[in-house]
């Protein structure tokens, strides 16, 4: 018996309008993940790649399509359910860091699990621990602008990961960084997806890393998969 | 996520923009002073009123005088509305009248209201006052409260209490030292009967009305708390001699101006006003219609107790309304406060989106934010309200007493105050706070996260 895809999209499509002016963003992408494995999204700009990381992190809706997650339709969600997704299923880190810059890394690191309801000495101490397995518990006071991007980066994964999502999502990652800290921030995220089992989707420019790391590798362009390859 | 989370990221956000957020807690903290100082005032005066008339059981009294000739009922024995008499029937306020009516069951008492204006002189002190006339009986039935001295008795002669409040405008801060002590009233008098022709024909010619000044010498045999006794009149009295006295001194009436061109025979008729003082208000109707059934004409303060208490609401909503000017320029201030941190905030409140906070999360957040600004303004606004409240009381006192007025609080605290001056700075924040909340629930998390 095979069993269901952890991640399966079916003819996702996400249409902007302004006014008169229709985009579309993607059109029919058909997606099937496994857990535990780490996929590549690449291609080049304005291809769609951030809309579909939008859509499956939740943070968008699908104008057609579906997006099931451990069977679940994500797509059908209303904006609690896609908040509860968001806080306890999925990890996100981004091209520009986005941690808040009023908070040191430490309140940053423990900033999802405010909103998950946990106790303000558990959410230091969890969060003191995540940043010790990023090797940043040194600079847990500091705050972003005190911080190098690989650190910031470091910073933003460990509060991806504190509320141990199933799901890691990255958008260019290394957008910001030196190839030597991009190098050593995809191994962080490779590292976790070997040894947590924990499913990773990134978007990349560069080509090399994701062949490098990556199990499959999509690419879009004009919002359409026009290839798709399994590295290993 | 937890209240006390709310809570303490509320104000930890507020202080990250320290300058603003004391600003907008000002502008909240004036409007409640305002608020406060108003609504503290208000019943400051409703206390000191609503105290005064309690103090002196104006309550208690009616007043009865004669209807006008025209209107005047004057009943038959035969009638059979009128209920039986007990007493001799009067149409006149006169002394018959008075002892008739002290026999009724409920009466203390019965006086005539006779004032007149007059100049006192002493300590080398002149002040303008009012002399009532009140006897000795009615004097030491203990409605008037002594703070030195006595009441005085029939058999004194020229004897006058004055009260305490008009001895400190004349420097006198002992009462106790002005007890034995001559004092002078100065009365007003004009004359315009036809013995007198030739003053009028002055007068006619305009050389001014043809006064004279008649001063009598008295001495002082008690002092008076505060005021003293006015009796129903909302009007105060200062000094009071005994009728005896009265009827020998030459003066002009205050309750009536029509005396001047009445003659001594007319003025005989009667007094122009009783005062009756009875030993609880419920004897007041009886005693009303009693009097309304004998031709007179009646009033109770007790009847427009309704009409006093409209007035205080409408003086209350008329300083609520200053006050609540100053509030909406602060609920401004908040408004604008909060759509700036939103706006500051914008990619703030998208990773909180995609870190798992929801609309009603981030609503909340900022209306705590709203929300600690109201209680923080409302406790700095009732300390102010509290401060200025103190700081003008003492200066009007210090004014006041110098024109021999004693002690008054002119603002009141009450505990609903404070407790609703806070809440309702709260909930004013709260109200303010609620277009920039629901336009931060609104953020789209994808742009957000796109903004620098």
């Amino acid at each position: 018996m095979i069993s269901d895809p952890f991640v399966k999209t079916e003819n996702l499509t996400r249409i902007y309008s302004s006014g008169t002016i229709k985009v579309t963003a993607i059109k029919d992408v058909t997606l099937s993940l496994n857990q535990g494995q780490f996929f590549g999204i690449t291609g080049a700009s304005g291809s769609g790649k951030s809309t579909l990381m939008n859509l499956l992190a939740g943070l968008d809706r699908p104008t057609s399509g579906s997006i099931k997650v451990e069977g679940k339709l994500i797509s059908e969600l209303d904006k609690d359910e896609l908040a509860l997704y968001r806080r306890h299923q999925v990890g996100m880190i981004f091209q520009s860091f986005n941690l808040v810059s009023s908070y040191t890394a430490l309140e940053n690191v423990a900033f999802p699990l405010l909103f998950a309801g946990v106790a303000k000495k558990e959410r230091i101490k969890q969060a003191e621990l995540m940043l010790e397995k990023v090797g940043l518990y040194s600079r847990k006071d500091h705050r972003p602008a005190e911080l190098s991007g690989g650190e910031q980066q470091r910073t933003a994964i460990a509060r991806a990961l504190i509320n141990h999502p199933k799901i890691l999502l990255a958008d260019e990652p290394t957008g910001n960084l030196d190839s030597k800290t991009s190098r050593q921030i995809v191994q962080t995220l490779s590292d976790l997806n070997k040894k947590q089992d924990l499913t990773v989707i990134m978007i990349s420019h560069e080509e090399s890393l994701l062949d490098e790391f990556a199990n499959d590798i999509i690419h879009l362009q004009d919002g359409e998969v026009i290839q798709e390859e399994r590295v290993r | 996520m937890r209240i006390s989370d709310f809570i303490e990221q509320s104000f930890s956000n507020l202080w990250k923009k320290k300058l603003r957020t004391v600003l907008t807690i000002f502008g909240v903290m004036i409007g409640i002073g305002a608020l406060v100082s108003m609504f503290s005032f208000g019943q400051g005066i409703q206390d000191n009123i609503t105290n005064t008339f309690n103090e002196l059981q104006l309550f208690n009294y009616v007043s009865v005088y004669p209807r006008s000739e025209n209107n005047q009922k004057i009943p038959h024995s035969e009638d059979p509305n009128v209920p039986e008499q007990s007493g001799p029937y009067s149409q006149i306020l006169d002394d018959d009248f008075i002892r008739y009516v002290t026999e009724i069951e409920g009466v203390e008492s019965a006086f005539p209201e006779v004032r007149f204006p007059a100049m006192i002189r002493f300590n080398e002190e002149e002040r303008f006052s009012l002399v009532q006339v009140l006897p000795a009986d009615i004097c030491q039935s203990g409605l008037m409260k002594l703070r030195a001295g006595r009441a005085y008795k029939p058999a004194d002669s020229n004897a006058l209490i004055i009260s305490d409040m008009l001895l400190r405008r004349m420097k006198i801060k002992e009462p106790q030292t002005a007890i034995g002590q001559q004092i002078e009233i100065s009365t007003l008098t004009v004359d315009l009967s036809l013995s007198n022709i030739p003053n009028i024909v002055t007068f006619l010619r305009g050389k001014g009305l043809p006064f004279s000044r008649e001063s009598y010498q008295f001495t002082i045999v008690g002092v008076t708390e505060k005021m003293g006794f006015a009796g129903p009149m909302p009007v105060r009295s200062d000094v009071f001699i005994m009728p005896a006295e009265s009827e020998n001194m030459k003066k002009l009436s205050l309750t009536s101006i029509w005396d001047l061109f009445q003659s001594s025979q007319q003025q005989a008729k009667g007094y122009s006003m009783v005062n009756i003082k009875l030993s609880s208000t419920k004897y007041v109707e009886p005693i009303k219609e009693k009097m309304e059934d004998r031709g007179f004409r009646t009033f109770a303060l007790v009847d427009h107790l309704e009409e006093i208490k409209t007035g205080f609401i409408l003086m209350n909503m008329f300083l609520f309304a200053i006050g609540m000017i100053a509030i909406t320029v602060a609920a401004l201030g908040i408004i604008n406060t909060m759509v700036m941190s939103i706006l500051e905030r914008y990619k703030e409140i998208g990773i909180m989106k995609a870190v798992g906070a929801s609309d009603g999360d981030v609503k909340k957040i900022f209306l705590f934010e709203s929300g600690a600004i109201g209680f923080l303004g409302g406790v700095l606004g009732l300390i102010l309200g509290w401060l200025v409240s103190m700081l003008i009381n003492q200066i009007v006192n210090y004014f006041m007493s110098r024109q021999g007025v004693p002690y008054i609080d002119y603002f009141s605290f009450r505990w609903w105050l404070v407790i609703g001056a806070i809440i309702f700075s709260i909930l004013i924040s709260l109200a303010a706070g609620i277009y920039p909340t629901m336009r931060a629930a609104r953020v789209d998390p994808v742009v957000a996260l796109r903004h620098d």
